[in-house]
């Protein structure tokens, strides 16, 4: 489904990722784990088009489709119509707008009211307490409801291919528990995760696969399993001795 | 309420309304992309001139003309953001401030090598003029029509804002132009949109200046320019209803301070609104109703 090939990002002067290579199949969930620094987000925010490479090609097939897309090439607004979207880090919801208006705007660009509609309601269903709050400025909300918010706002748009940058991050033990849940969900319902974590133990045991980033590039994939009992991930990234 | 102090106070809603006119759009531009655009003053000397080369050249209507100077003032304002202001995109927020003062002295000077600094009569159809009266005080059908004209494209602009796929888009992008993007908002076209309205606003302000004072000149724009700013900051520079509210409080104000204080303190009264900016600033640094930058970031 999607393909990253000798990915090369600058930012600024700094050179972040220095030919990074990884693939996401179709259904899977895939964990991109790594220290401060090494590249996470960037990663994410290359393949959404908020970054242009410096070199490198991102092929996206969509389901059913013949043909590769590549994403460097196009813009970030035009990439979220081919079913990826971005789940950007610290949620990153609108505060000023609604509940309700956050989950319409991650709609944007569908036209087709009715399913829209539906979605709404399958959001409202997965997460209760946003259709309680629907009408409350979203940042009136806590963090964890912030957090299902981004995730429903991302829903909004049907996608095939979701990008998640550190769901966990700031939340009590319980939020993360249910979002994870959650996102298991998502993915038995036919959407593939791309998911971000510093929480590697909580990456390992959601993901199918899992790619460990050092310093800009690829250090260790494997299936998650392998890697959860890698010395060196277990060391490096599980804190455990 | 004596007839003298009700006149006043018509007076002050008049002017009010057309610094509110003005100030909104200062403040979409600033909410959007954080530009200070000292060019924007002078779109109302546009909308003042093109008012006068329809009436020339046409005849039509009234409610006819005040449509085709705000789609001229929009289509001015969509010139001036492609051509001066996204090629600065991302650049510091003083590059922009001092590229709008240069928009603004080339549009003055075009005006004057165009049009000759030569004042201009503007001709409103003398039943605008008649009087209606109030209790004690009278109202010409002019200030009426600015009045309602104004509070009309208000509302609407409110609905267009809060109700409508593009207010927001336009509101998502002011709050965060990188997240908005992710949403599939094209943040070019949400930018225009804020220019093309609010300059359309500020030319029909343009059409209530030449209609309320009867004369133009190519440097008309300029101070009620600077007082539709200072009336955005003092409601709240960003805000719409800020920038309304702070259009309204600034033209009664003016206007009873000359009104009521003896006659030999008239001359002050550009000082007096400058004056007022600073205490207000003082006491509430964001203006009556802004957000602090910080609940922004």
């Amino acid at each position: 489904m999607l393909e990253v090939v000798g990915l090369q990002v600058e930012r600024g002067r700094t050179h972040v990722l220095k030919g990074l290579d990884l693939a996401v199949g179709a259904g899977e969930i895939v964990a991109l784990i790594g220290g401060n620094g090494a590249g996470k987000t960037t990663t994410l925010m290359t393949l959404s088009g908020l970054i242009k490479p410096r070199a490198g090609e991102i092929r996206y097939t969509p389901p059913g489709g013949r043909t590769a897309v590549d994403l460097t090439r196009i813009a970030a607004e035009t990439i979220v119509r081919q079913g990826i979207v971005h789940c950007p880090e610290g949620r990153q919801i609108f505060t000023s707008l609604s509940v309700a208006e956050n989950l319409r705007i991650g709609a944007y660009l569908r036209s087709d009211r009715a399913q829209v509609a539906a979605d709404l309601a399958r959001v409202y269903g997965i997460f209760p307490i946003l259709a309680e709050r629907r009408q409350l400025p979203a940042g009136n909300l806590s963090g964890g409801e912030q957090m299902m918010l981004a995730l429903g706002r991302a829903l909004m748009a049907r996608p095939q291919l979701m990008l998640l940058d550190e769901p966990s991050l700031g939340l009590a033990p319980q939020a993360v528990d249910q979002i994870f849940e959650t996102l298991a969900a998502i993915n038995r319902e036919g959407t593939t995760l791309l998911l971000v974590e510093q929480n590697a133990s909580m990456a390992l045991e959601l993901a199918n696969r899992a790619y460990v980033l050092e310093t800009g590039s690829i250090a260790l994939s494997g299936s998650a399993r392998q890697l959860a009992d890698d010395p060196e991930v277990r060391r490096a990234y599980l804190g455990v001795a | 309420m004596s007839g003298y102090l009700t006149q006043q106070l018509i007076n002050g809603l008049t002017l009010g309304s057309m610094y509110a006119l003005v100030a909104i759009g200062f403040s979409m531009i600033y909410g959007i992309i954080r530009l200070i655009n000292f060019a924007h003053g002078d779109i109302v000397m546009i909308g003042a001139f093109v008012t006068v080369g329809l009436v020339t050249a046409t005849g039509l209507p009234w409610p006819l003309i005040a449509l085709g100077v705000m789609i001229t003032g929009a289509l001015a304002g969509i010139t001036i953001d492609t051509v001066a202001f996204r090629p600065l995109r991302g650049a510091p927020q003083v590059t922009g401030f001092i590229t709008s003062l240069a928009v603004s002295v080339l549009l003055q000077n075009l005006g004057i090598l165009l049009l000759t600094a030569q004042p201009r009569n503007f001709h409103f159809p003398e039943v605008m003029r008649q009087r209606l009266p109030v209790g004690q005080a009278t109202l010409s059908i002019i200030d009426l029509s600015i009045v309602i004209t104004a509070l009309v494209l208000m509302a609407a602009l409110v609905f267009l804002v809060k109700r409508t796929r593009l207010g927001m888009a336009m509101r998502a992008t002011a709050e965060n132009p990188q997240v908005a993007r992710l949403m599939g908002i094209n943040i070019n076209r949400a930018i225009l949109a804020a220019f093309a309205i609010g300059s359309a606003l500020a030319a029909v302000s343009g059409l209530m200046w030449g209609g309320k004072y009867g004369q133009i000149d190519p440097l008309l724009g300029f101070l009620p320019g600077l007082k539709a700013f200072v009336a955005a900051v003092i409601g709240g520079v960003g805000s719409i209803p800020g920038a309304m509210l702070g259009g309204y409080l600034l033209g009664l104000a003016e206007v009873l301070f000359v009104g009521l204080l003896p006659a030999e303190y008239s001359s002050y009264r550009d000082a007096f609104v400058f004056g007022l900016l600073i205490v207000v600033l003082l006491v509430l640094p964001n203006g009556l109703l802004g957000r602090s930058v910080e609940e922004r970031a």
